[in-house]
């Protein structure tokens, strides 16, 4: 009978040790441990033995018994482990398999563009207004200090529609209309398209965009404009880029400046985009003409204010190094699925 | 303008290269476009001798030739005007010529040859520089020069032109002796003006030679004139040509390059009349007679109206004040007696002249940006000053001057620190006064306050900011410091047009479209195009009284034209697929000398392989969802849709596909769908998410419908039925599957509902809805539905 347990023992672990599925280990537990198992018989077969014999033998039944669970058990569980590693290797798929085309579109970049300076100016503290394109000379031109016949009128080579309305030049007649009709404090920014007599070509386009700043307040500098737009420059553009002044000449403005930045592809130390300047030209602005502030009935006496404006079609061009103006209003969309 | 710098030095010093000055000027608020040297063109050309000439053997004419160029060179030349002794210019191994020619050492007909003989047009030297230059043969001089020299001096080439761009406010510097001036303050120069003095050596006085009305003073404030006799006709001596070449004006004669040259240089426009050519000798100022006919300088006719002032002589208008002179009184070789006006003329009146008639020359040019009335005198002298030295005539003694009403001198009295305020830069008032006394601004000091005295020509300077502006160029910008502002702090915000415009963009981007951008004016035939019914809204459109061309000649009634044109032209590059959409407001006339109105509108358009009707229609309804409007769909659209395929949400939007004759005149040779929605109303009626529901706590009961119907019943219908039938507890309805087959029979269809019911406090029987399902099918029956088996 050991002789017999003995056996049963060293088989049963040589098949468990060679078991190579889970299914192979049921049926050695059937076989050894189950109703009509060898052991199970064993157990049995008991009977035959001596009385003083029985709980010895009995003992070593049980602790074979429970050795082969145990390692039924252990190795069912090492063979699990290796049955789910090999489904999941099966289970591999080819992560390269391209996926569906793009689904979302884009803005024009001048819409981005746009977008990002709105959320510059109204963090500044600016609210966005904005007012008709067909616009009365009265607003776009005289209230600016640009009379008829006069010879700043030809910077700004104007459609008309009558004698009286224009397409307007700038968005300055919005800074108009709200100089005429709001008390200060007055900080606003106004975005939209305008119009001059140009042919398209690289750089021109007759239909274009604006945005224009103003501020008008007790107190307010040119240095609050320098600020303002060193602000807007190193938000736009990134760190590092801020503003030059050179003087100029618009009417509504005096003293008035052309603002260059420096130039956001070399970071000012000259380049090509740059002509070896390290500045690119990109705005005009100066602090609001006394004259002008009297004839939209504000107090040149209490109050000063700065003005600004700013091409977005330029900027657009600058930022994202488009080489030609009429890619911007021609609209082949494989230009436009450049922008995100 | 372009300057040569040469000219500029001889009234200041400039010690700075051109590159450096021009930076100088640009920075101080002068602006220059460029700067160039003249005779830039061509290279390595000196004068040489030919020293020996033989014919070559090989040839009956080429010319073997001995040249001395600095070094001796055999040149062999094809050109027979060259004599031995000639001085010529020669191009030697290794100079550039105009239009890229490379000169290299070769042999012609075996006969060794180092460099190239030139003619005039072969180094470009403009016709009118120098004597002959224009002619065919080889250019001989007309003196001896060194052999090796460079021979641009000698064409009066090589000099830096400086081209400034003068800004609107300083008409003072449309002239060298402006820009001189200026160059002075900037650099801290002496501005030397040079002294004016006229031999008058001709007989008699002003009075026995010529007479002048001037009949409207008001738009020719001043007028001046002089006459000169024994007038000799000849070309002006080198150095005049020189400078008028360098500064883009063609020499011409003696008397003709004088008036050029002094309103160059002093920025007075000139004008010479042939004495004899004027009818009895009489000038007169006057606005010219309704319908008047005159014939200007450049053979173009012209008919004038009473507002445009002319000089005429006792019968007729002779010239344009101040724009063009007449044909009849033009020098010539043969004028012996010269009328030479010098006069300022109103700025507003000659701007609207020279509009009107569409001429633009280099004097109405400076007439319409302000000619400074008191300086034209001065100007005359120094033309009359060049007649002595160019020794081409006798200048008669006293000169006509009519200037009734000379300018008064102004004065301005500013604040030196309200001034430093307004700039930022702490500037003390002493450097002020010696800035503005720099910049010939007379100007006194009594503690903060400036008294200063504005010279006659800067008509910009009219208050305290202006002399600000003044300070602050020429102390340098650079000085501006940068602040934040201070003070009351605003709340900025985004307008609700543009929330509107934000949300429409982002939605339509999410679902995959590009934003477009095309010009809001457009060709009235596009319009024409859509064949839109008479009286529509749309066929009234704001015109442009100055177009770019017919193209753009209105304001745009209607997006889709430019959606169209914007799909053709995708399509016609080759590009499969285009969904777009563009926001621009439309322009819609009212009362004439009103504004018209601008409503915002959106515009829709895509073709491409996977785009149909039921794409354009999801866009339109996602839009509408996230704006909260819910509007049902209706069948039809304007004409220009397909009858059949398309439809409208209330008076918001419509969409469909584009009739086959519409897209064919945009050339779309395909189907291409467009919706157009009006913004201004779409953002009026937004609705904002109200108060949420809570989540439901108990379970929805389903169950589905097949209903057979004719074809023509509507989906939207059964749908519309459905909804209205299935009472408060039916949460959804929604089309799952649409059959048509045989077993149908003809003409009928399929259509299958998932309904989902549910109470929000207990769960629902399944009496209930046994209940609810009997109604439905009863409603839909009315609709000659039957329960599909």
């Amino acid at each position: 009978m050991q002789e017999k347990l003995q056996s049963i023992r060293e088989r049963a672990l040589e098949r468990l040790n060679q078991a190579a599925d889970t299914g192979v280990l049921e049926q050695i537990r059937v076989a050894v441990l189950g109703k009509k198992g060898e052991l199970t018989a064993l157990l049995r077969s008991m009977g035959q033995l001596a009385p003083e014999e029985r709980p010895a033998m009995g003992q070593k039944v049980n602790e074979l018994r429970a050795l082969i669970e145990e390692k039924l058990a252990e190795r069912e569980r090492a063979l699990k482990e290796r049955e789910k590693e090999a489904r999941l290797q099966k289970e591999a798929i080819d992560v390269t398999l391209p996926v569906q085309p793009r689904t979302s579109g884009a803005m024009h970049p001048c819409s981005i563009v746009l977008d990002q300076l709105l959320t510059i100016f109204t963090g500044m503290g600016f609210e966005v207004v904005e007012g008709p394109e067909v616009e009365y000379d009265h607003y776009n031109f005289e209230l600016l200090n640009l009379p008829k016949n006069h010879p700043a009128r030809d910077a700004q080579d104007t459609f008309y529609i009558d004698d009286n309305i224009v397409l307007r030049t700038h968005t300055s007649p919005v800074q108009a209309r709200i100089m005429t009709t709001r008390k200060p404090p007055i900080r606003i920014v106004c975005p939209g398209r305008t119009y001059r007599v140009d042919e398209a070509d690289a750089t021109h386009s007759p239909v274009f965009q604006q945005i224009e700043g103003l501020v008008i307040d007790e107190g307010i500098s040119m240095s609050d404009l320098k600020g303002t737009l060193d602000a807007f420059a190193s938000r736009l553009y990134g760190e590092g880029i801020t503003t030059r002044f050179r003087p100029s000449y618009f009417p509504f403005t005096e003293p008035s400046a052309e603002v260059d930045l420096t130039c956001a592809n070399c970071k000012g130390a000259g380049c090509r985009v740059c002509k070896g300047t390290g500045w690119i030209e990109v705005l005009g602005a100066g602090m609001v003409n006394p004259k002008v502030l009297e004839m939209c009935g504000i107090d040149p006496g209490k109050y000063t204010g700065f003005a600004f404006g700013i091409g977005i079609e330029r900027i657009t061009m600058l930022k994202y190094g488009v080489p030609n103006m009429k890619y911007l209003w021609e609209n082949d969309v494989r230009f436009l699925k450049q922008f995100r | 303008m372009k300057v040569p710098m040469k000219w500029l030095r001889e009234y200041t010093h400039i010690a700075l290269d051109a590159q450096d000055y021009a930076q100088k000027m640009v920075m101080s608020g002068t602006g220059v476009e460029g700067v160039e040297k003249t005779g830039a063109d061509f290279s390595n050309v000196v004068v040489g001798r030919v020293v020996k000439m033989e014919r070559h053997p090989n040839s009956d004419h080429l010319w073997i030739c001995q040249v001395d160029a600095g070094e001796p060179l055999q040149i062999v030349t094809g050109a027979q005007n060259v004599h031995e002794g000639d001085y010529v210019p020669v191009a030697r191994e290794g100079a550039h010529l105009p239009g890229g020619v490379k000169i290299k050492r070769g042999k012609l007909r075996g006969v060794e040859s180092c460099g190239m003989l030139c003619s005039g047009p072969e180094l470009n030297v403009p016709e009118g520089l120098y004597p002959h230059c224009g002619n065919e043969g080889i250019l001989i001089f007309a003196e001896p020069h060194t052999p090796g020299e460079d021979v641009k001096p000698i064409f009066g080439l090589g000099d830096d032109i400086v081209d400034f761009e003068i800004l609107a406010n300083r008409p003072d510097c449309l002239s060298v002796w402006g820009l001189a001036r200026e160059s002075a303050s900037v650099l801290g120069e002496c501005f030397n003006l040079p002294e004016i003095s006229v031999r008058e050596d001709g007989e008699g006085t002003f009075d026995d030679y010529a007479k002048v009305e001037v009949l409207d003073t008001e738009n020719c404030p001043r007028y001046a004139a002089r006459v000169i006799t024994d007038v000799k006709i000849a070309p002006s001596p080198m150095w005049m040509r020189e400078y008028l070449y360098g500064a883009g004006v063609r020499p011409i004669n003696n008397i003709v390059d004088i008036t050029n040259f002094i309103m160059l240089e002093t920025g007075h426009p000139m004008h010479a009349f042939d004495l004899d050519k004027v009818r009895e000798q009489t000038i007169v100022v006057r606005r010219a007679r309704e319908g008047e006919h005159l014939t200007t300088l450049d053979g173009k006719e012209h008919v004038l109206n009473g507002s445009m002032l002319v000089i005429a002589d006792k019968e007729n208008a002779t010239g344009l004040a101040g724009i063009m002179g007449g044909e009849e009184s033009e020098i010539t070789e043969g004028t012996r007696r010269v009328l030479f006006e010098c006069a300022a003329f109103e700025r507003g009146n000659n701007r609207v002249t020279s509009r009107t008639l569409g001429i633009r020359t280099e004097s109405s040019a400076r007439f319409e940006k302000g000619v400074c009335p008191e300086t034209a005198m001065q100007a005359l002298d120094r033309a009359c000053m060049l007649v002595n030295l160019l020794d081409c005539g006798r200048v008669v003694p006293q000169a006509f001057d009519k200037y009734p009403h000379p300018a008064p001198v102004r004065t301005i009295t500013a604040s030196a620190s309200r001034m430093a305020r307004l700039i930022s830069v702490p500037v003390p008032a002493e450097k002020m006064q010696e800035i503005l006394n720099g910049l010939h601004i007379a100007t006194e000091r009594d503690g903060d306050t400036l008294t200063c005295v504005v010279p006659p020509y800067r008509q910009d300077i009219e208050r305290e900011a202006d002399l600000a502006e003044e300070v602050l160029r020429l102390y340098g910008y650079e000085h501006i410091p940068s602040t934040l502002m201070r003070g009351e702090t605003l709340a900025g915000h985004r307008s609700p047009r543009q929330l509107v415009l934000d949300k429409v963009k982002r939605t339509l981007v999410d679902m995959g479209m590009y934003e477009a951008y095309t010009y809001s004016f457009i060709s009235p035939k596009w319009i024409e195009n859509l064949g839109l019914k008479a009286g529509d809204e749309r066929l009234n459109a704001v015109k442009i009284r100055n177009p770019l061309g017919e193209d753009t000649s209105q304001m745009r009634t209607s997006l889709v034209p430019s959606m169209l044109s914007t799909l053709a032209m995708n399509l016609h590059r080759g590009n499969a697929e285009a969904r777009m959409f563009e926001t621009a407001p439309i322009f819609l006339p009212r009362q004439a000398g009103e504004l018209p109105e601008e409503r915002l509108s959106l515009c829709i358009g895509m073709y491409g392989e996977a785009v149909d009707f039921f794409a354009l229609k999801q866009a339109v309804e996602e839009l509408l969802f996230v704006f909260g409007v819910s509007l049902k769909i209706e069948k039809g659209a304007d004409g220009y849709y397909h009858p059949g395929r398309s439809a409208h949400y209330g008076t918001i939007a419509q969409l469909g596909e584009i009739h086959p004759d519409v897209a064919e005149k945009f050339e779309i040779p395909r189907r291409v769908y467009v919706a157009e929605v009006n913004l201004a109303e779409l953002g009026a009626q937004e609705t904002p998410v109200g108060a949420v529901h809570e989540l439901p706590r108990f379970p929805a009961v389903t169950r589905d419908i097949a209903l057979v119907v004719e074809e023509a019943v509507p989906a939207g219908d059964l749908l519309d039925a459905i909804v209205s039938a299935g009472g408060k507890h039916l949460e959804e309805a929604r089309l799952f599957d649409l059959y048509r087959g045989e077993r149908l029979g003809l003409g009928k269809k399929s259509l299958a509902f998932a309904l989902s019911f549910r109470a929000s406090d207990r769960t629902l029987t399944d009496e209930e809805i046994a209940a609810s399902m009997e109604k439905i099918q009863a409603a839909c029956a009315g609709l000659g539905a039957q329960l599909r088996k």
